[in-house]
């Protein structure tokens, strides 16, 4: 049966479990060209790189092929570090299935050169987290690092 | 409205597999066009995005996504998706662009990466369907191409080896193509012995999953002839609805296609197309859609079309050389990226830029069309020099 009824408030759809229904056809993505290197980068030599246009004075992190902006190739590849700024920071109360989370998280956006990670902070007490505090990269161990950008466990204060 | 012409065009490789992102890919097909015509991102005005459904790349909103490899930072952007007919119809939104007034270039940008669905492509079409009437039967695409193509065989009795000489006719003319994804040549006998997925339609019959961009650049008279001698016009545009209920459309005549093809050329002041128009890019998914979309254009009479192809008509140099460029059948299908290799081809080619594959006699017009959204849209183009 198709569904019979109408619902006329929004709250009584609630969430819907997708079941034998569920779509089956899912994506599998490349990195890219200049995401391959950066992630290579990242799971072997636990390093963050930027690439940088020289023109327009900007340093993409994480690394792109092309800039935006002039459309340069970039060849400039330039290692950031690991150290950052918070941007910005949310914490995060209620699943995407609404419902209540056990562990509130934390998540930051985290400056490294002009770019904006977004990625969970650890290590920190809420209370104590202020927009301009200063955060570094916590990587995974080498043995446990899979090139993708959970490879940073988190990012803690400095 | 002003006169409108293609003045640079490039391509990516259609691969089967990219390791590029989406972007990536939008990035090298942009930036060749830009190089082929001299210009700059700064020179543009706008970008006309085009790209097919989402879930292809597996992005949602992947106009927004894609923009930056498009060129679109900080410019006006928009895009447009009638699914495969995306490609050509992304030209003639650009042409709006242009012919406006509102802008002196366009980049007009079209991609797909299909290889990211897993298991494949053919997954997301479940969806198009109806979700009531169809879907329980658990269909694919093909089927559909399958029900048309045996009517349409039937119609004029046309067999599967005529319909193979169109996959062969194509995919020999891609064989010359720098972007193509295949080498190797294919003979009647290879298409006849391909493995049948849904008869009729048997493997080779149908145009491969591509991961692929294609960019070309439009330009207002005045700029246009400042920056080349060799100007390609945009002549005609048309594009039509048929209806989305595929099982109530004439299976063996695509009037989707017949009002778009008028339409052209009506604006082009074409009469007599099919002594008027020197090359032909119909858009070719399958074999027997090439014949039955040169039958929509008005470029054969219908049910002589297999006549025509037997006898060398629609060869590279025959009277009028169908997909020259090798189509969707010789040089891939990365759906919106291959309708605007069509219009790239007719640019080449009228400009008599298309090297090895370049088609005699020194053309000077040229349709391109795609088809897609349920099956039931059509866009065209006529270029001429």
């Amino acid at each position: 049966m198709a569904i019979p009824e109408r619902i006329h408030r929004n709250i009584d759809t609630r969430y819907w479990n997708p079941g034998a229904e569920y779509f089956p056809v899912k994506n599998r993505y490349t990195a890219g060209v200049a995401g391959q290197r950066f992630f290579e980068e990242l799971k072997e030599n636990g390093k963050l790189f930027g690439t940088k246009c020289s023109k327009c004075s900007v340093t993409f992190v994480p690394a792109r092929l092309f800039c935006e902006r002039c459309f340069a190739r970039l060849e400039e590849w330039v290692d950031v570090g690991l150290e950052g700024v918070l941007y910005s920071f949310t914490h995060v109360y209620r699943t995407k299935s609404d419902e209540e989370k056990e562990n509130p998280s934390i998540v930051g956006a985290v400056r490294i050169a002009d770019g904006l990670l977004m990625h969970h902070l650890g290590e920190c007490n809420e209370k104590d987290l202020y927009i301009g505090m200063p955060v570094k990269a916590e990587l995974k161990p080498v043995g446990e690092r899979e090139g993708k950008i959970t490879d940073i466990a988190y990012f803690k204060p400095l | 409205m002003r006169k409108v012409a293609i003045v640079g065009a490039g391509l990516t490789k259609f691969v089967r597999r990219a390791l590029e992102t989406p972007k990536e890919l939008s990035f090298e097909a942009t930036s060749t066009a830009l190089d082929s015509c001299g210009l700059k991102l700064e020179d543009i005005d706008c970008v006309a995005h085009g790209s097919a459904p989402d879930a292809f790349d597996g992005i949602h909103q992947k106009g927004e996504y894609l923009a930056d490899g498009c060129g679109g930072w900080n410019k006006p952007t928009m895009r447009v998706f009638v699914g495969g007919a995306t490609g050509v119809h992304a030209i003639i939104h650009g042409w709006h662009h242009v012919a406006s007034g509102m802008f002196d270039t366009c980049l007009v940008v079209c991609e797909e990466k299909m290889s990211s669905a897993m298991p494949h492509a053919q997954g997301f079409f479940l969806t198009i369907f109806d979700a009531i009437t169809e879907r329980a039967l658990h269909p694919n695409l093909l089927w559909i191409f399958a029900l048309e193509m045996n009517r349409y065989m039937s119609r004029y009795g046309y067999t599967k080896e005529d319909m193979a000489l169109a996959a062969v006719n194509n995919k020999r003319n891609g064989q010359l193509h720098p972007s193509s994804q295949f080498k190797d040549e294919v003979t009647v006998e290879d298409v006849l012995n391909s493995e049948i997925m849904a008869y009729p339609v048997s493997r080779l019959d149908v145009s491969p999953v591509s991961d692929g961009a294609a960019a070309v650049v439009l330009a207002a008279e005045p700029v246009a002839r400042r920056l080349t001698d060799k100007p390609v016009w945009i002549e005609g545009v048309g594009w039509t609805l048929d209806t989305a209920y595929w099982g109530t459309r004439d299976l063996y005549y695509p009037r989707y296609l017949d009002k778009a093809a008028r339409m052209a050329y009506e604006m082009a002041g074409i009469r007599e197309p099919a002594k008027q128009i020197n090359i032909a890019e119909p858009y070719d998914p399958f074999d027997y859609k090439a014949l039955h979309h040169m039958e929509g254009l008005q470029l054969s009479p219908r049910g002589k079309t297999v006549e025509l192809l037997r006898d060398g008509h629609f060869a590279r140099d025959g009277n009028l050389p169908m997909c020259p460029s090798g189509g969707l059948l010789g040089v891939g299908n990365p759906i919106a990226a291959a309708g605007t290799m069509k219009v790239a081809e007719l640019f080449w080619q009228l400009r008599g830029e298309a090297g090895e594959r370049q088609v005699p006699g020194n053309p000077r017009l040229g349709v391109a069309q795609a088809w897609g959204d349920l099956m039931q849209v059509s866009s065209v183009v006529v270029a001429g020099i």
